[in-house]
């Protein structure tokens, strides 16, 4: 089991958040967490990616414990929902920076801005690039350290159709390379032809975990998308 | 229609200063400004009398003594034990002048003052020739000379308040401000994903804190050609001094989720900060208050190592109370981190 989930609880003030969860992920499983806003999506992701701090239950990533950050940290990559990236220096920069912080060599940072043509814009500072190319960079870094586990919020949200089609096949790809990826979602067509197993949040509670056969067949995402 | 756009945009922008903080500044600025004028001295509309201290061991001129002690509308006589006692009150604003006998002329006398080129130290200079002239009709002086504390020209008289402007500028407004920006904009969780410690990201604010403020120390002195006294107790304490309010400003940016909420926190933080060190050479009363605020600790040594040739040796405590606060700020901030505290 590659991430195991026990109990993991978040409520904010308003009452919202995630309550009790618990989820087991195998190695290479493509997931898919749906749910209305506000269901405890990307409260999910963020915790699993060390942003928040749960208030209660543990989560292991290949048996370590995530709140053994240092241990864990080059296991899960995140590419969040609005890149949070250094906007006043160059693509390469930013990259850089994170480079060194992983220890990772310099020709790392070659394949990368290679593999995401990013080559042409390396010089030019993330706040003239478009969202598309900006979250292009945000997932070359997630990337650097080559993390077995990566974590999407939202990956195609505000995105233009082509390149929320060279998203959906660079998930492709790394699910081909043997990858495990969770990512969160609101379009109905990009569960579809990714995901090969759906999760639904409802109100921080997980009401559904099965394949997008299930899902489709179920009334649940009739009710999902009546609402 | 224009009209009503303009109120609408104004109710916005007065609901975002709400948001943000910023009338908090506005309503804090004239309570502290009020408090502040509360706590200096009155002067003007009532008459303040001289507080003039007198050794009690030395063998003044009997008539100097009489006629000082008999001016009791002008002068309030407090004797004082010894001169080291004496020049401890006059940093303390509890005299405004010890009078000395001069070894070099008998039946006169050395004032020693704060500073030389203040109004305090012509007051009594005047008040003292006037009681001359009525004592004895003679218009030769009874003083001889005048021994300030505090050497050294307008210029660097100031000089500690500037350098104290200069670390709270740095301290209070862009390092909050910086590290309020990081957290808005997701910079530091994108940095906590990567195998850099809590600790490390702390140490490297730390550290930017206290190379702008020595950027910016070392720019006024090259500008104004000051020299630093005793170079290695200054570079010591200007050293911990930014330790200190740089951990204190990362401090209070982390307590913000923006910038603009940090910006208004450093105002906040900044203005009480610096005026009661600044003005506490005017009054007593801001003198007796100002130690409770940390940088006091920090503008009073640097004072008496620019000014009046203060070495480390003799201001361990303040450096220790500065190191302290740091540390202090330092793990809370580190505790925040921890939690993730409105990230």
């Amino acid at each position: 089991m590659q991430i195991e989930i026990h109990q993991l609880t978040k409520v904010y003030q308003e009452k919202r958040g995630l309550l009790p969860v618990n989820l087991e992920v195998e190695k290479g499983e493509l997931i898919a967490v749906i749910g209305h806003n506000g269901a405890g999506k990307s409260t999910l992701l963020k915790m699993l990616a060390s942003w928040l701090v749960p208030d209660s239950g543990q989560v292991l990533v290949d048996g370590i414990n995530l709140e053994n950050r240092l241990a864990v940290v080059r296991k899960v990559g995140f590419v969040p929902e609005t890149p949070n990236l250094f906007d006043f220096f160059s693509v390469q920069y930013n990259l850089e920076i994170f480079a060194r912080l992983f220890q990772v060599s310099v020709s790392r940072i070659e394949e990368i801005l290679t593999e995401f043509a990013l080559l042409p814009f390396r010089k030019n500072k993330i706040q003239v690039l478009s969202k598309g190319l900006r979250q292009r960079v945000s997932i070359g870094r997630a990337l650097l350290a080559d993390p077995p586990v990566l974590l999407f919020d939202e990956p195609t949200s505000g995105i233009d159709f082509e390149m929320t089609q060279e998203i959906y096949r660079m998930l492709k790809n790394f699910h081909a390379s043997g990858k495990t990826i969770i990512f969160t979602s609101h379009r109905p067509e990009e569960i579809k032809a990714l995901a090969t197993r759906i999760i639904v949040l409802h109100q921080g509670s997980l009401v559904f975990d099965g394949s997008p056969q299930q899902y489709f067949d179920s009334e649940i995402h009739e009710k999902l998308y009546q609402c | 229609m224009l009209i009503r756009n303009v109120i609408t945009l104004t109710l916005n922008d007065l609901a975002i200063a709400f948001k943000n903080k910023t009338i908090y500044l506005i309503l804090f600025i004239p309570f502290f400004v009020f408090f502040s004028l509360k706590l200096v001295d009155r002067t003007g509309s009532d008459f303040k009398k001289i507080n003039i201290g007198l050794l009690q061991q030395e063998l003044y001129a009997p008539a100097i003594v009489q006629a000082i002690k008999s001016a009791d509308r002008i002068f309030s006589v407090f004797p004082v034990s010894s001169e080291g006692e004496g020049n401890r009150w006059l940093k303390e604003k509890k005299i405004d002048g010890l009078l000395v006998k001069s070894e070099k002329e008998q039946h006169s006398l050395i004032l020693v003052v704060l500073r030389k080129e203040s109004l305090q130290t012509l007051a009594i200079v005047e008040s003292l020739a006037a009681l001359q002239k009525a004592v004895e009709g003679k218009s030769v002086n009874w003083l001889v000379d005048i021994k300030p504390l505090q050497e050294g020209g307008m210029q660097k008289q100031t000089l500690p308040t500037w350098i104290l402007m200069l670390i709270l500028l740095v301290s209070f407004i862009i390092l909050p401000a910086q590290v309020a920006e990081e957290k808005e904009k997701k910079l530091l969780l994108a940095l906590l994903q990567t195998p850099m410690r809590e600790i490390e990201w702390l140490m490297a604010k730390l550290l930017l804190g206290m190379i702008l403020i020595f950027i910016a120390v070392l720019f006024l002195h090259l500008l104004g050609n000051f020299d630093f006294g005793n170079v290695a107790s200054y570079l010591t304490f200007v050293g911990v001094g930014s330790f200190c309010f740089s951990a204190y400003g990362i401090f209070l940016g982390f307590l913000c989720r923006n910038q603009a909420s940090a910006r208004t926190l450093g105002v906040i933080f900044y203005l009480p900060h610096l005026l009661p060190s600044a003005l506490s050479d005017f009054s007593q009363k801001l003198t007796a208050v100002a130690p409770f605020v940390p940088s006091y600790q920090f503008y009073e040594p640097i004072k008496s190592i620019l000014l009046e040739g203060g070495g480390i040796v003799n201001l361990w405590p303040p450096w220790i109370y500065l190191l302290l606060v740091g540390l202090s700020f330092f793990f809370f901030t580190y505790f925040l981190m921890k939690k993730r505290w409105l990230m």
